[in-house]
Protein backbone atom coordinates (compact mmCIF):
# COMPACT_ATOMS: atom_id res chain seq x y z
CA UNK A 1 0.00 0.00 0.00
CA UNK A 2 1.19 3.53 -0.81
CA UNK A 3 2.49 5.32 2.27
CA UNK A 4 4.01 8.71 3.07
CA UNK A 5 5.87 10.24 5.96
CA UNK A 6 4.61 13.23 7.91
CA UNK A 7 7.52 15.74 7.99
CA UNK A 8 8.58 17.19 11.33
CA UNK A 9 7.68 20.69 10.14
CA UNK A 10 3.99 19.77 9.98
CA UNK A 11 3.79 18.92 13.69
CA UNK A 12 3.39 22.51 14.96
CA UNK A 13 0.80 23.10 12.23
CA UNK A 14 -1.28 20.19 13.53
CA UNK A 15 -1.13 21.74 17.00
CA UNK A 16 -1.87 25.35 16.08
CA UNK A 17 -5.59 25.15 16.91
CA UNK A 18 -6.73 26.33 13.47
CA UNK A 19 -9.63 24.19 12.26
CA UNK A 20 -8.84 21.78 9.42
CA UNK A 21 -11.01 20.88 6.43
CA UNK A 22 -11.80 17.23 5.79
CA UNK A 23 -13.20 15.80 2.56
CA UNK A 24 -14.66 12.32 2.18
CA UNK A 25 -16.76 10.63 -0.47
CA UNK A 26 -19.56 8.10 -0.19
CA UNK A 27 -19.47 4.82 -2.07
CA UNK A 28 -21.89 6.43 -4.57
CA UNK A 29 -19.45 9.29 -5.23
CA UNK A 30 -21.21 12.03 -3.24
CA UNK A 31 -18.56 14.30 -1.64
CA UNK A 32 -18.79 15.62 1.90
CA UNK A 33 -16.74 18.47 3.29
CA UNK A 34 -16.56 19.38 6.94
CA UNK A 35 -14.55 21.50 9.33
CA UNK A 36 -12.77 19.56 12.06
CA UNK A 37 -11.12 20.94 15.14
CA UNK A 38 -8.20 18.58 15.47
CA UNK A 39 -5.71 16.50 13.48
CA UNK A 40 -3.50 14.57 15.88
CA UNK A 41 0.02 13.34 15.06
CA UNK A 42 0.22 9.65 16.04
CA UNK A 43 3.52 8.75 14.40
CA UNK A 44 5.32 9.58 11.15
CA UNK A 45 2.92 7.44 9.12
CA UNK A 46 -0.36 7.94 11.00
CA UNK A 47 -2.69 10.76 12.00
CA UNK A 48 -5.82 10.62 14.15
CA UNK A 49 -8.95 12.65 13.53
CA UNK A 50 -11.51 13.43 16.16
CA UNK A 51 -14.85 11.70 15.76
CA UNK A 52 -17.37 14.07 17.37
CA UNK A 53 -20.64 14.69 15.56
CA UNK A 54 -20.00 14.53 11.83
CA UNK A 55 -21.95 11.39 11.14
CA UNK A 56 -21.82 11.65 7.35
CA UNK A 57 -18.02 11.72 7.47
CA UNK A 58 -17.97 8.71 9.76
CA UNK A 59 -20.42 6.87 7.50
CA UNK A 60 -18.39 7.75 4.39
CA UNK A 61 -15.00 6.59 5.65
CA UNK A 62 -16.47 3.31 6.76
CA UNK A 63 -17.79 2.60 3.25
CA UNK A 64 -15.00 4.40 1.32
CA UNK A 65 -11.90 4.74 3.54
CA UNK A 66 -10.12 7.49 1.61
CA UNK A 67 -10.08 11.07 2.92
CA UNK A 68 -8.32 14.36 2.31
CA UNK A 69 -7.46 16.79 5.07
CA UNK A 70 -6.21 20.35 4.62
CA UNK A 71 -4.41 22.02 7.52
CA UNK A 72 -3.36 25.66 7.57
CA UNK A 73 -0.15 27.25 8.71
CA UNK A 74 -1.36 30.81 9.07
CA UNK A 75 1.97 32.29 10.13
CA UNK A 76 3.95 30.86 7.21
CA UNK A 77 1.04 31.18 4.74
CA UNK A 78 1.24 27.51 3.89
CA UNK A 79 -1.41 24.83 3.46
CA UNK A 80 -0.81 21.11 3.78
CA UNK A 81 -3.00 18.54 2.09
CA UNK A 82 -2.89 15.00 3.43
CA UNK A 83 -4.39 12.02 1.66
CA UNK A 84 -5.40 9.47 4.26
CA UNK A 85 -6.92 6.02 4.52
CA UNK A 86 -9.04 5.04 7.51
CA UNK A 87 -7.72 2.13 9.56
CA UNK A 88 -9.59 1.90 12.88
CA UNK A 89 -11.35 3.85 15.61
CA UNK A 90 -10.09 3.93 19.19
CA UNK A 91 -12.27 4.85 22.17
CA UNK A 92 -9.60 4.48 24.84
CA UNK A 93 -5.83 4.48 25.21
CA UNK A 94 -3.10 7.11 25.04
CA UNK A 95 -4.08 8.60 21.66
CA UNK A 96 -7.73 8.93 22.70
CA UNK A 97 -6.81 10.43 26.08
CA UNK A 98 -4.39 12.95 24.56
CA UNK A 99 -6.93 14.01 21.92
CA UNK A 100 -9.67 14.29 24.53
CA UNK A 101 -7.53 16.64 26.61
CA UNK A 102 -6.51 18.70 23.57
CA UNK A 103 -10.07 19.00 22.31
CA UNK A 104 -11.28 20.27 25.66
CA UNK A 105 -8.57 22.94 25.52
CA UNK A 106 -9.67 23.93 22.00
CA UNK A 107 -13.31 23.99 23.09
CA UNK A 108 -12.50 26.15 26.06
CA UNK A 109 -10.47 28.59 23.93
CA UNK A 110 -13.22 28.91 21.32
CA UNK A 111 -16.24 29.10 23.61
CA UNK A 112 -17.44 25.60 22.73
CA UNK A 113 -16.99 23.87 26.09
CA UNK A 114 -19.61 21.18 26.61
CA UNK A 115 -20.32 21.01 22.85
CA UNK A 116 -17.08 19.50 21.53
CA UNK A 117 -17.04 15.92 22.78
CA UNK A 118 -14.68 13.23 21.59
CA UNK A 119 -16.44 9.97 20.79
CA UNK A 120 -13.52 8.27 19.10
CA UNK A 121 -10.01 8.76 17.80
CA UNK A 122 -10.10 7.63 14.18
CA UNK A 123 -6.68 6.41 13.08
CA UNK A 124 -5.62 6.99 9.47
CA UNK A 125 -2.52 5.97 7.52
CA UNK A 126 -0.95 8.85 5.56
CA UNK A 127 -0.88 8.12 1.81
CA UNK A 128 0.50 11.42 0.53
CA UNK A 129 1.55 14.86 1.74
CA UNK A 130 1.48 18.03 -0.39
CA UNK A 131 2.07 21.62 0.62
CA UNK A 132 1.42 24.98 -0.98
CA UNK A 133 2.69 28.41 -0.03
CA UNK A 134 0.30 31.26 -0.71
CA UNK A 135 0.07 35.00 -0.35
CA UNK A 136 2.61 37.76 -0.63
CA UNK A 137 5.93 37.50 1.15
CA UNK A 138 6.28 39.11 4.55
CA UNK A 139 6.79 42.88 4.24
CA UNK A 140 10.50 43.66 4.20
CA UNK A 141 11.49 40.04 3.55
CA UNK B 1 -24.57 29.20 -6.49
CA UNK B 2 -21.06 30.17 -7.54
CA UNK B 3 -17.97 28.91 -5.70
CA UNK B 4 -14.74 30.86 -6.15
CA UNK B 5 -11.81 28.45 -5.96
CA UNK B 6 -8.13 29.21 -5.30
CA UNK B 7 -5.46 27.94 -7.68
CA UNK B 8 -3.98 25.02 -5.81
CA UNK B 9 -7.37 23.30 -5.43
CA UNK B 10 -8.18 23.36 -9.13
CA UNK B 11 -5.79 20.74 -10.57
CA UNK B 12 -8.21 17.78 -10.59
CA UNK B 13 -11.38 19.67 -9.81
CA UNK B 14 -12.79 20.17 -13.29
CA UNK B 15 -11.98 16.59 -14.34
CA UNK B 16 -13.77 15.28 -11.25
CA UNK B 17 -16.77 17.52 -11.79
CA UNK B 18 -17.04 16.50 -15.42
CA UNK B 19 -16.74 12.87 -14.32
CA UNK B 20 -19.62 12.64 -11.86
CA UNK B 21 -20.95 16.20 -11.43
CA UNK B 22 -21.25 16.02 -7.63
CA UNK B 23 -20.21 19.12 -5.71
CA UNK B 24 -20.09 19.99 -1.99
CA UNK B 25 -19.29 23.35 -0.43
CA UNK B 26 -19.02 24.17 3.27
CA UNK B 27 -19.04 27.67 4.73
CA UNK B 28 -18.27 28.60 8.33
CA UNK B 29 -18.63 31.84 10.23
CA UNK B 30 -15.98 32.71 12.81
CA UNK B 31 -15.96 32.90 15.74
CA UNK B 32 -19.54 31.62 16.08
CA UNK B 33 -18.77 28.35 14.18
CA UNK B 34 -22.15 28.64 12.43
CA UNK B 35 -21.64 26.25 9.51
CA UNK B 36 -23.61 25.07 6.50
CA UNK B 37 -22.90 22.59 3.73
CA UNK B 38 -24.36 22.91 0.25
CA UNK B 39 -24.52 19.88 -2.02
CA UNK B 40 -25.53 19.87 -5.62
CA UNK B 41 -24.79 19.30 -9.26
CA UNK B 42 -22.03 20.97 -11.25
CA UNK B 43 -23.26 23.22 -14.04
CA UNK B 44 -20.23 25.03 -15.46
CA UNK B 45 -16.92 26.67 -14.72
CA UNK B 46 -15.11 29.77 -15.93
CA UNK B 47 -12.09 31.92 -15.06
CA UNK B 48 -12.85 34.50 -12.38
CA UNK B 49 -13.71 38.03 -13.47
CA UNK B 50 -13.24 41.42 -11.81
CA UNK B 51 -16.61 41.33 -9.96
CA UNK B 52 -15.67 37.90 -8.51
CA UNK B 53 -12.42 39.30 -7.15
CA UNK B 54 -14.33 42.18 -5.55
CA UNK B 55 -16.46 39.55 -3.77
CA UNK B 56 -13.27 37.83 -2.54
CA UNK B 57 -11.97 41.18 -1.28
CA UNK B 58 -15.18 41.76 0.70
CA UNK B 59 -15.05 38.23 2.15
CA UNK B 60 -11.41 38.75 3.10
CA UNK B 61 -12.19 42.00 4.92
CA UNK B 62 -15.07 40.34 6.80
CA UNK B 63 -12.91 37.32 7.67
CA UNK B 64 -10.08 39.47 9.03
CA UNK B 65 -12.53 41.47 11.14
CA UNK B 66 -13.99 38.25 12.56
CA UNK B 67 -10.76 36.41 13.36
CA UNK B 68 -9.14 39.54 14.77
CA UNK B 69 -11.13 38.79 17.95
CA UNK B 70 -9.13 35.55 18.32
CA UNK B 71 -5.78 36.52 16.78
CA UNK B 72 -5.53 39.89 18.47
CA UNK B 73 -1.82 40.40 17.78
CA UNK B 74 -1.56 38.79 14.33
CA UNK B 75 -0.27 41.16 11.64
CA UNK B 76 -2.80 42.16 9.01
CA UNK B 77 -0.76 40.68 6.16
CA UNK B 78 -0.97 37.20 7.71
CA UNK B 79 -4.73 37.32 8.21
CA UNK B 80 -5.29 38.89 4.79
CA UNK B 81 -3.20 36.23 3.07
CA UNK B 82 -5.42 33.46 4.41
CA UNK B 83 -8.22 34.39 1.98
CA UNK B 84 -6.40 33.83 -1.27
CA UNK B 85 -7.29 35.23 -4.69
CA UNK B 86 -9.61 32.91 -6.57
CA UNK B 87 -8.82 31.76 -10.12
CA UNK B 88 -11.84 29.62 -11.00
CA UNK B 89 -15.58 30.14 -10.62
CA UNK B 90 -17.66 26.95 -10.40
CA UNK B 91 -21.40 27.23 -10.79
CA UNK B 92 -23.58 24.52 -9.34
CA UNK B 93 -27.23 23.86 -8.68
CA UNK B 94 -27.90 23.43 -4.97
CA UNK B 95 -29.83 20.25 -4.23
CA UNK B 96 -29.48 20.03 -0.45
CA UNK B 97 -28.40 22.23 2.46
CA UNK B 98 -27.18 20.74 5.74
CA UNK B 99 -26.57 22.32 9.12
CA UNK B 100 -22.99 21.66 10.27
CA UNK B 101 -22.68 23.98 13.23
CA UNK B 102 -21.00 21.93 15.98
CA UNK B 103 -23.61 20.51 18.31
CA UNK B 104 -26.41 17.98 18.44
CA UNK B 105 -28.05 19.23 15.22
CA UNK B 106 -24.88 18.89 13.13
CA UNK B 107 -25.51 16.94 9.95
CA UNK B 108 -29.25 17.54 9.85
CA UNK B 109 -30.72 18.47 6.48
CA UNK B 110 -32.37 21.87 6.27
CA UNK B 111 -33.32 21.86 2.56
CA UNK B 112 -35.33 19.99 1.38
CA UNK B 113 -36.94 19.96 4.79
CA UNK B 114 -37.09 16.57 6.44
CA UNK B 115 -40.70 15.85 7.32
CA UNK B 116 -41.20 14.37 10.78
CA UNK B 117 -42.08 10.69 10.54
Amino acid sequence: MKSATLPDEIRPVLENGIPAVMVTCSAEGIPNVTVISQVYYVDEHHAALSFQFFSKTIQNVRENPYAYVCVSDLVNRREWILQLIFQRSETEGPTFDAMDMQIEAIASATGMSGIFKLRGADIYRVLSVEDFTYGNPMPGA
Amino acid sequence: MTALVVGHFTSDLVNSLEDNGEFALTIEEFPSHETYQFKGRYLSHRPVQAPDLEVVDRIRARFVQAVRQIYVDAPDYILNAYIQPAVLAVEFEVREIFLQTPGPGAGSRLVPRVEPS
